[in-house]
């Protein structure tokens, strides 16, 4: 006897409002986000017993582990799972633990609201701050520099020029227009010419190489494959799932960054792929995570979907958008759609809500099946977490 | 002027490299038993984990890895126009030493990766402190 390692499957997805300003706070967005996914699924609250928060501490005794907040939220239950690691990892651990039967229904949860990525936003200070000793902060290190440093990087050494990455933003922002949700979507289609123009953030990145900086929330609910066929929505199976990570947050950058066979990011796909036995050609919707243009080019490289450097020559010609091989982020991805904090859950709904066949029909891939999702960040492609799943 | 930009906190364990930058010197901790050099400081050596590691006063001088030429940032910088974010990588091995700071000096249009660059120093004015920062070096 040991851990049964039943099959597991998606069975709940839920969205708030994403958009910019949300005045309510972030745990009545966790709350809705919470609930609207156990709908979704036909599962109620007392179902639940394995969670996973982007929270990094309780929110109300400021212990260091949230499960403790939501032992109590929930009721003084005893929850059998806490789940940690960026949004499509805690779900692939979460899956393994239903998989183990340490859980038997699990619940990732994100909300955000009134804070930024933005930091020019911050007042200026009256005193210098004191920070951690080697801290980004001292030289002004932004999110968007770390990326932006990595692009440039990028573009020595394969000759990546501007108007190839913008290629990405102007899928996304398309994908979006067919999504009544995003919140770019009404302000119409872009061209390349819009985005080697606009606003210089931090070079070479223009304001719309980079995601949005928005406010929402999400949830996803996991159980076992058994249980999914006795709920609401056709179950969306987990196939195969990983984490990575080799670096540590925001400090270094890897050297060499390029050319290199990958890290986390390859690893994890590796890793996700191989326990799923899916072909990459067999994937029929992908939502891979782009918080910046050049983040997709080296999404695609790193987890073999082209050549190494050879990103820029893969999506030319529009194609990762709908009626391509493999589209990529149909709903408008963060680019485009929202980005919400801690966005990586948001491609693994999309991937499920694509398979599941149940988006608006113009921007519903045909006959998906097979879908892959990645998160990604930490130091710029430090960390990863996949989730191959199928119908 | 009043310096307002973040300020690292200085401990026991960090003072020799604060105290390096008093006196001009880069210090990076050399493992003592495989030899490799480790940046950023971590608490044992990322080839061998030996916790035994010493500050040992390298060149100061590398080349440019790769940089960014920020214009939306913390205020604090971005109020004397757009700043350099810079990685510049150590000459010295064999595991590649990368540091982050900001390049100054040098013309925005004329910062090419793998430029020839050092390290230079700079006293916080109001602060018995000094950081160090990446200059443009003789080729």
């Amino acid at each position: 006897m040991g851990f049964p390692y039943k099959e597991t499957a998606v069975v709940g997805v839920y969205t708030t409002e994403q958009a910019r300003g949300i005045t309510r706070s972030p745990f009545s967005l966790e709350i809705e986000a919470l609930k609207g996914a156990l709908a979704d699924a036909g599962l109620e609250l007392k179902d639940l017993d394995g969670i996973a928060t982007t929270r990094l501490q309780s929110l109300i005794s400021g212990s260091y582990d949230p499960l403790h907040f939501w032992a109590e939220q929930l009721g003084q239950r005893s929850i059998t799972f806490m789940g940690s690691g960026q949004p499509a990892a805690a779900l692939a651990k979460g899956a393994l633990a239903v998989s183990a039967g340490m859980c038997e229904v699990f619940a990732l949860v994100h909300g955000k609201s009134k804070t930024t990525w933005n930091a020019s936003k911050a007042a200026l200070p009256t005193t210098a701050p004191r920070v951690g000793d080697w801290s980004e902060l001292i030289y002004g290190a932004t999110r968007i520099s770390w990326y932006a440093a990595w692009a440039q990087r990028y573009m020595h050494e394969f000759g990546v020029t501007s108007e190839q990455m913008a290629e990405v933003a102007v899928d996304a922002r398309y994908h979006a227009t067919l999504n009544p949700n995003s919140i770019m979507g009404s302000r119409g289609e872009i061209t390349v010419e819009d985005v080697v123009t606009s606003r210089m953030i931090a070079s070479p990145l223009r304001l719309l190489d980079c995601a949005l900086d928005n406010d929402g929330g999400y949830a996803v609910i996991i159980t076992s494959a058994k249980r999914a066929r006795d709920l609401k929505k056709k179950p969306v199976y987990v196939l195969g799932a990983s984490e990575a990570a080799y670096i540590d947050y925001y400090l270094n950058l890897p050297c060499p960054s390029f050319p290199r066979e990958g890290g986390a990011v390859r690893k994890a796909t590796e890793i996700a792929l191989g326990m799923s036995g899916i072909k990459r050609e067999d994937i029929d919707v992908a939502g891979l995570y782009d918080c910046f243009t050049v983040t997709v080019l080296r999404n695609l490289e790193e987890m073999g979907f082209c050549k190494i450097g050879e990103g820029a020559d893969y999506v030319k010609g529009g194609r990762l958008r709908l009626g391509g091989p493999m589209p990529v982020n149909p709903d408008g991805g963060l680019l485009s759609n929202s980005h919400n904090g801690n966005p990586g859950g948001m491609h693994v709904i999309e991937v499920v809500r694509q398979l599941r066949a149940e988006v608006e029909p113009k921007r519903q891939v045909k006959d998906a099946r097979i879908g892959i999702a990645i998160s990604q960040g930490m130091s710029v492609h430090g960390g990863a977490g996949v989730m191959v799943m199928g119908v | 002027m009043t310096w307002l930009r973040p300020l690292p906190t200085i401990n026991p364990e960090n003072k020799p490299f604060f105290a390096g930058l008093r006196e001009r010197k880069f210090r990076v901790p050399k493992c003592q038993s495989c030899g490799h050099f480790n940046w950023t400081p971590y608490p044992a050596c990322r080839s061998c984990l030996s916790t035994e590691q010493e500050w040992t006063e390298v060149s100061g001088k590398g080349t440019l890895y790769t940089f960014s030429v920020v214009h939306s940032g913390p205020k604090t910088f971005t109020q004397d126009g757009p700043y350099v974010w810079a990685f510049m990588k150590l000459q010295e091995g064999p595991r590649p030493l990368i540091v982050m700071g900001n390049l100054v000096g040098v013309p925005h249009d004329k910062i090419a990766i793998n430029m020839p660059v050092q390290i230079g120093y700079y006293d916080v004015p109001g602060h018995d402190m000094t950081l160090y920062h990446f200059e443009a070096a003789p080729a």
